[in-house]
């Protein structure tokens, strides 16, 4: 499966938003990369939500990629927001630690 | 489900990252069929994608190999490349407390995740990983 981004800023709020759908992985994080950097470089005084209620997986490749974009943030006191991933994603954010780096939000899902 | 009969399958990949979806729906339908649940197949699905992303990344060779074998007390699969290799202490745990970007986290998932994790890895010899997942306990 492939990845679709979604992206948008919102006047309004002052936050960036982002929806990710499919797999991250080395094939497709360069576009998530790409992305991201756009968004925290455009608003680096902004959060950024990523909404992860469609995304089926990402590995530590996209989880790199999660990490840069923070550091980009992290000077102006910003942080980046995993809006109600499933349980796989959430399992490996919390296998290594970046539950406790990013802002996690959301909970468990009941799955088959 | 199907009787586990030691079958063995070997697959022969490019180096190249849109390739890896093709063996993590592969090593997919074998677990299924294996009678794996649900949360261990995704376990099965994260490790070997780490596996091939560390060939593809690292080893700086053209192809690398993914057999799986089929065992009776669960799934075994090995990723080789005969790529440039590297020192045995790479493998020390990263800091995650201060996560890094470029990576390092691959062989530490892979070992949260399996039961059994081994990797052979010499400078120029290329690198080996063996991972097995127990089905027993997936039952």
């Amino acid at each position: 499966m492939a990845m679709d981004i979604q992206v948008y800023y919102d006047e309004e709020q002052s936050v960036s938003h982002m929806a990710l759908r499919g797999e991250v992985d080395i094939y497709t994080s360069s576009e998530l990369k790409a992305q991201l950097q756009r968004l925290s470089k455009d608003h680096p005084d902004k959060d950024i939500r990523i909404d992860m209620s469609q995304l089926d997986y990402i590995d530590s490749t996209g989880l790199g990629v999660l990490i840069g974009a923070l550091k980009i943030l992290r000077p102006n006191q910003r942080n980046i927001y995993l809006i109600n991933p499933k349980n796989n994603v959430r399992k490996v954010l919390k296998i290594t630690n970046l539950d406790q780096i990013f802002q996690v939000e959301g909970d468990l899902h009941d799955e088959p | 489900m199907m009787n586990p009969s030691m079958d063995r399958i070997c697959m022969s990949m490019p180096c190249k990252p849109q390739y890896v979806n093709v063996v993590r729906m592969t090593v997919s339908a074998i677990a299924n069929q294996m009678g794996f649940n649900v949360e261990d197949m995704e376990d099965i699905k994260l490790a070997l994608s780490e596996g091939c992303s560390n060939a593809i990344r690292h080893s700086e060779g053209s192809f690398f190999e993914v057999e799986f074998s089929m065992e009776s007390g669960g799934l075994k699969i090995s990723v080789m490349d005969q790529g440039k290799g590297c020192h045995e202490n790479y493998q020390a745990s990263p800091d995650l407390t201060n996560p890094k970007e470029e990576g390092g986290l691959g062989i530490y998932i892979i070992k949260s995740v399996m039961d059994e994790v081994s990797i052979s890895t010499k400078p120029g010899e290329g690198t080996r990983i063996e991972m097995m997942k127990a089905l027993e306990a997936s039952k």
